[in-house]
């Protein structure tokens, strides 16, 4: 089975794909929107989404290590990894404490940022290029990206909300 | 490397599960049965912490074995055990002062 979403938050796609794997329909891998589910056992899995942090060692490291700890790495996409692990072996949360959660929510708070500004200068250039030529379609290739930075300076704010509620934690 | 702020729970576990060479998974289980199941490490929690307790030079990878296929082990060095006696005299010391409440 196939199916096309878009997220922009990862603890969101993360509950649907734990999600349909309680519906007995397990991830098996992701491109550009298009996740492919296979059958599995109701909650036969639970599922992590983790964006690499290139200043922590190289990808096959990373990979090496997750295997090594009993998590499959089932897809990569971009910086983005989805991990699962057999339910029956345990409880899997990739981030255990506040410190970790904080960087990891830094880390993606920066990810967003980044793609942001590119965002946001590729908008500019639809809107000057609307103005000068009149044309239609660039007129909705604007909406478009206005649309699109707006989703990503949403989830910016939510990464800095949950950012500011564990450093409250820590206190 | 100076450390100022004191080491968080999961550091200062894994500094005491490296005190012999242990991989990644053994680190998890060993600081799983010293806090009675209490501190289950994540592995994304785990993996950044490994990495920058190599970078501070807290640890070391234990066998340059080239071998892929064995677990990476990792082993406290001497700026390791300092970090951490010296954690542990500071706790030692919150320790010795806290019966001051009970007078």
């Amino acid at each position: 089975m196939v199916k096309f979403k878009i997220y922009y938050d990862k603890d969101a796609e993360e509950d649907w794909l734990n999600q349909m794997c309680g519906q007995g329909y397990a991830v098996q891998s992701f491109f550009a929107g298009f996740y492919r589910f296979e059958k599995c056992e109701p909650f036969e899995y639970r599922y992590q989404i983790d964006l690499l942090n290139t200043s922590h060692g190289s990808y096959e490291e990373y990979c090496q290590f997750m295997e090594e700890s009993g998590v499959t790495v089932v897809q990569r996409w971009f910086k983005w990894v989805f991990l699962r692990k057999p339910s029956s072996e345990g409880p899997f949360e990739l981030y255990t404490d506040t410190t970790s959660l904080i960087e990891h929510y830094g880390n993606i708070k920066r990810f967003f940022t980044a793609a942001f500004i590119a965002e946001a200068l590729c908008c500019l250039y639809e809107l000057i290029a609307f103005v000068v030529l009149k044309n239609v379609i660039l007129g909705c290739c604007f909406l478009l990206l206005l649309f699109l930075s707006g989703a990503i300076l949403k989830n910016i704010w939510k990464c800095q909300w949950k950012i500011e509620q564990y450093k409250k934690e820590m206190e | 490397m100076e450390n100022k702020s004191p080491l968080t729970e999961a550091l200062f576990y894994i500094l005491l599960s490296v005190r012999k060479p242990n991989h990644g998974y053994g680190i998890i289980q060993e600081v799983r049965e010293l806090t009675q199941d209490r501190v289950i490490l994540g592995p994304g929690t785990l993996y950044g912490a490994i990495n920058s307790l190599l970078s501070k030079g807290w640890i070391r990878l234990y066998s340059e074995d080239t071998d892929s296929r064995k677990k990476k082990q990792y082993l406290i060095t001497a700026s390791g055990r300092e970090a951490f006696k010296k954690e542990v005299r500071r706790l030692q010391e919150l320790l010795d002062n806290a019966h001051f409440m009970e007078e």
